[in-house]
């Protein structure tokens, strides 16, 4: 399902499958490319080997905190956009991920006009740089 | 002894002598029999054979010897006959000094030998101790006779004369003829002397003895009737028909009225034949107007033959024994009352009666001593005058107070011969006189702990003191006193407790009710009446009792009845009583068996308590305690938002997202139906997820008033509350270990409350680990099997423990240690778990953190369950 722009990849990390193809349908509707990982660590390891634009990225995952990852990723990729997706409204978690620098945060279940403005702005921005 | 003098009867010589001729001797005989045959005794009869036989044979001398009383010499008889000439009676002294034994002399020869013997010269012979005597009056030759009776020798005869004789075998045969003569004469007045004697010794003990001796011959003729008789039977012998002598000696049935039928009176049974015994006759006329008792003895008399000759009876004068035996049974009388729950005032009544009819003049009272110890109330004195009663009744006890005060007072009996002069009546006098008392004896009446009850007195009119029968008289009338106010007094007790009894059954709502299962009915008291709402006339059955059971409970209260009877066993359920119009109540019911001596089963006894009032509070409490814990459970919730935020929104959120690329893919117009197709099953699935959720949290929030029990694996249920908060766990940022037992038994339980109890521990654990690093916040779930009886659960935490004194504390509402807790979760959980019979716990574990940990019995047949 990747659209004109090959290297416009977004990657989804959720552990919750259903939640991770929902992801997937919602942004190949908008014609975007999508990278989907079940586990953390999974999408890690590509990070690592990889130029990530952008993540959507479930913070509340079984294995390892979302915020873990967000924490490895800033030092694997700093320059890959975050967008943060919860199923809770955590006032720490939201406060520490802003801290780290997601460019969005959406509560489960969320707007998906504005979760797809969102996602296409930040590859917008990972263009321009 | 000498041969030579020994007399040969058949071959004797003969010599021609002065003897009578033979004509002479014949005529000798018939006189001397018809002489002795006259004679009224052995001397005079001996008197005549000496004298005739010297007259007729001119014999000189003839002495009789006579055995002494014990029969070991012969002593000269008083009776001789000497021929008038003055020599002889020299000899006739020495004989009179003499005694001979068996065979020395001629009358020892003659005893020894029973035979005649012949002496030619007595002064010549060597066994004739008498022979110098013989000598001086020249007497020579001698005879001696024996007289027999039967084979015993009751005399000898000798006869002497003044010249040497030869043996004349006649002479000696006609003596020893009349000497036979007289031996039977003797030996017919003999027999006749010791009859007579003996009818004297009778008749000197049938007058001298105090039993009445009656005998008649087979015509009712009186043989005898001794002076005994005379007494008993008012007058001696009469000559009427037997017919008339019960009439007239006033003989009587024991009814003392009914005259004895003649036929049937032992006199008249013995003359009959019979033999009676032990018949008792009253006897009344005129020397005993107050009459008598007697009991009499009779035999048949016989003759040689056997033949019926008339009667004998013995009558005993048995008066003072039938007085004691009716005293006896007066006694008796009196206790009977005492048993058979006649009033205090009847007993002591009659016992005063029975002891004033014993002696004559004598009047008792009872008095009863007041439970205040002090004063005296009036028990019985039937024949003391009104106001002397009236005066004593209430007086108190004392050292002064009379007879009967002041033997209570100082425990003894009080015996005042005179009231008149006696200090202790100083109070009395003037009214004992005026009653016309003169003696006064009275004697403390004792219970057997020695406690005073009252006091027994004797009184009379003349001045003395008690007679020991009168002593013996209080003893017994104290002693049967004693009983009767004893047990009036437990008796009163007894009614006091009964009532205290009552009251309190009555105040406690309870019922009493007998089952008799052999006839089928049933008794009930007014109150179990009013209960179980039978009319108070209805006949009961245990069916009608047991048709008031509410009917999902009837069966089981049957069981329990048949149980209960089968085993002679306890009976005890608690069960619900539907009444007419529908009323219900709450019963408890205790009931036990009673058999009878043979140990088969008499009855069915119990009570019924009315528990409405308890159960309605109880259901109340239980409808709190449901409140209670469904707002644990609704608070849970609220401390679960991440799990249940998580849950939710993580099914909405795909949801929604497969909603929205659908509506684009379709705007789009590019839509690949398989993929379309994809999105809308990923929907449902997702609805369904959500709609899982929902329900796991209604289900622990919902309202449920039906809890119903089912066989639970708390392993699953641990899974399942798990799962329920795992995104708490996670978020958190804890670790939940479990260490589940496979062999883990089957509880009964409501499967919400476990889940509520597990979520509590669950979230206290998470509470608790909050402050350690991520790396401690561990929390340890185990389950175990304790024999397979029963399921132990424990959740341990690695956190900061619980209070050092009293971990079980944290079970007390209203504790916690958490900022916002209500301090109820763990009130609840204990609450869930001791409903459900089992036992939860609080420690402190070894190296640190908390340990909590609750035991459930094993479902019933849950090893049954497993196997299959």
């Amino acid at each position: 399902m990747n659209n004109s722009n090959e290297s416009a990849e977004v990657c989804l990390v959720d552990d919750d499958p259903s939640v991770l193809r929902s992801m997937q349908y919602l942004l190949a509707s908008d014609g975007l490319a999508v990278h989907a990982f079940n586990k953390p660590e999974d999408f890690l390891a590509h990070v690592s080997k990889n130029r990530v634009p952008v993540v959507v990225l479930d913070i509340w995952m079984e294995k390892i905190t979302g915020l873990e990852v967000l924490a490895r990723l800033c030092a694997l990729s700093p320059k890959t956009r975050v967008i943060v997706i919860t199923a809770r409204d955590d006032l720490a978690a939201r406060a520490t991920a802003m801290a780290i620098g997601p460019v969005a945060f959406f509560i489960k279940p969320f707007n998906d006009e504005k979760f797809l403005t969102a996602v296409r702005a930040a590859l917008a921005q990972a263009h321009n740089m | 002894m000498s041969e030579r003098d020994e007399i040969d009867m058949k071959s004797g010589e003969h010599r021609e002598a002065a003897d009578p001729s033979r004509e002479e001797q014949l005529s000798l005989l018939l006189t001397i029999t018809m002489e002795v045959a006259a004679a009224s005794d052995l001397a005079s009869a001996l008197d005549v054979v000496l004298r005739r036989v010297c007259e007729k044979t001119g014999w000189v001398l003839g002495q009789a010897w006579v055995p002494n009383q014990d029969g070991t010499v012969l002593e000269c008889g008083p009776v001789c006959f000497c021929c008038g000439e003055g020599g002889l009676t020299k000899f006739r002294v020495a004989s009179e000094g003499s005694h001979f034994r068996p065979g020395v002399g001629l009358p020892g020869r003659v005893w020894e030998l029973k035979r005649p013997a012949w002496i030619e010269d007595v002064t010549q012979d060597p066994n004739f101790p008498r022979t110098k005597a013989a000598a001086k009056v020249g007497l020579k030759a001698a005879v001696g006779i024996p007289i027999l009776s039967g084979d015993e020798v009751i005399a000898v005869i000798e006869f002497f004369v003044q010249e040497s004789r030869a043996k004349n075998e006649r002479l000696v045969n006609v003596i020893a003829a009349v000497a036979a003569q007289l031996g039977l004469v003797m030996e017919r007045k003999r027999a006749e002397e010791k009859l007579s004697s003996t009818n004297e010794i009778l008749q000197s003990i049938l007058s001298s003895m105090g039993d009445a001796v009656i005998v008649a011959d087979n015509e009712g003729k009186f043989l005898a009737f001794n002076p005994a008789a005379e007494r008993m039977f008012g007058e001696g012998a009469a000559q009427t028909a037997s017919s008339e002598w019960s009439h007239q000696y006033g003989l009587y049935l024991p009814d003392k009225v009914t005259p004895f039928p003649p036929d049937q009176l032992p006199l008249t049974r013995s003359i009959r034949g019979e033999e009676v015994n032990n018949v008792e006759i009253f006897v009344r006329h005129d020397k005993a107007p107050q009459g008598l008792w007697t009991r009499i003895n009779g035999r048949p008399l016989r003759g040689s033959n056997g033949e019926l000759s008339g009667g004998v009876i013995v009558c005993r004068d048995i008066t003072e024994i039938k007085k004691e035996e009716f005293f006896l049974f007066d006694q008796s009388r009196v206790l009977e009352m005492i048993a058979a729950n006649a009033s205090l005032a009847e007993v002591l009544t009659s016992l005063v009666l029975l002891m004033e009819g014993q002696a004559d003049g004598l009047r008792c009272s009872i008095l009863v001593l007041n439970q205040d110890g002090k004063h005296v109330r009036h028990g019985a004195a039937p024949n003391l005058p009104a106001a002397y009663v009236k005066a004593v009744d209430g007086a108190p006890i004392g050292p002064r107070n009379g007879s009967c005060g002041t033997a209570m007072y100082l425990r003894r009996q009080v015996v005042v011969k005179d009231v008149l002069t006696d200090p202790l009546w100083a109070d009395y006098r003037k009214l004992a006189e005026i009653c016309g008392l003169r003696a006064c004896w009275s004697t403390p009446i004792l219970s057997p702990h020695g406690e005073v009850l009252g006091s027994f007195a004797m009184y009379r009119q003349e001045t003395r003191g008690p007679h020991p029968e009168e002593l013996r008289l209080t003893q017994i009338a104290t002693h049967i006193a004693g009983i009767a106010i004893e047990r009036q007094r437990a008796q009163e007790t007894l009614r006091e407790r009964d009532a205290r009894i009552n009251l309190a059954a009555e105040s406690a709502d309870l019922a009493f009710w007998v089952i008799y299962p052999e006839q089928n009915t049933a008794w009930m008291s007014d109150k179990g009446r009013k209960m179980y709402g039978f009319d108070s006339k209805l006949p009961l059955t245990r069916d009608l009792i047991c048709g008031r059971v509410h009917p999902d409970e009837r069966a089981a209260v049957h069981a329990a009845f048949d149980r209960a009877c089968a085993s002679h066993g306890l009976f005890e359920s608690e069960h619900r009583l539907i009444l007419p119009y529908g009323k219900t109540r709450w019963v408890i019911v205790r009931g036990r068996c009673l058999e009878d001596e043979h140990g088969s089963l008499l009855e069915l006894i119990g009570v019924t308590i009315d528990v409405s009032a308890q159960k309605q509070s109880e259901l109340q409490l239980q409808i709190q305690r449901e409140e209670m814990s469904h707002l644990n459970r609704v608070a849970l919730m609220g401390e679960m938002t991440a799990s249940v935020a998580h849950e939710l929104n993580q099914p909405l959120t795909a949801i929604a997202n497969n909603a929205s690329a659908a509506r684009r893919f379709l705007e789009r117009g590019n839509i690949d139906p398989v993929l379309l197709q994809q999105l809308l099953q990923d929907m449902v699935a997702d609805s369904q997820r959500a709609g899982e959720v929902i329900r796991g949290i209604r289900a622990l929030v919902r309202k449920d008033k039906t809890v119903v029990r089912s066989a639970l694996n708390l392993n699953a249920v641990i899974a399942d509350t798990l799962r329920l908060v795992s995104s708490d766990i996670v978020l958190r940022e804890s670790v939940v270990i479990t260490e589940m037992d496979h062999s883990l038994p089957q509880v009964e339980a409501v499967p919400v409350q476990i889940q509520q109890v597990l979520l509590n521990l669950i979230m206290n654990a998470l509470d608790a680990v909050e402050s350690r690093p991520p790396a401690e916040r561990r929390i340890l779930i185990n389950t175990r099997s304790l024999n397979g009886e029963s399921a132990e659960v424990s959740v341990r935490d690695f956190g900061t423990g619980l209070p050092q004194d009293r971990p079980d504390k944290v079970f007390d509402h209203f504790f916690s240690t958490k900022q916002t807790g209500m301090g109820m979760g763990l009130t609840i959980v204990r609450s869930i778990i001791e409903t459900h019979g089992g036992k939860i716990s609080a420690e402190n574990a070894p190296d640190h953190g908390a340990r909590f940990f609750f035991q459930l019995p094993a479902a019933r047949g849950d090893s049954k369950s497993q196997a299959a």
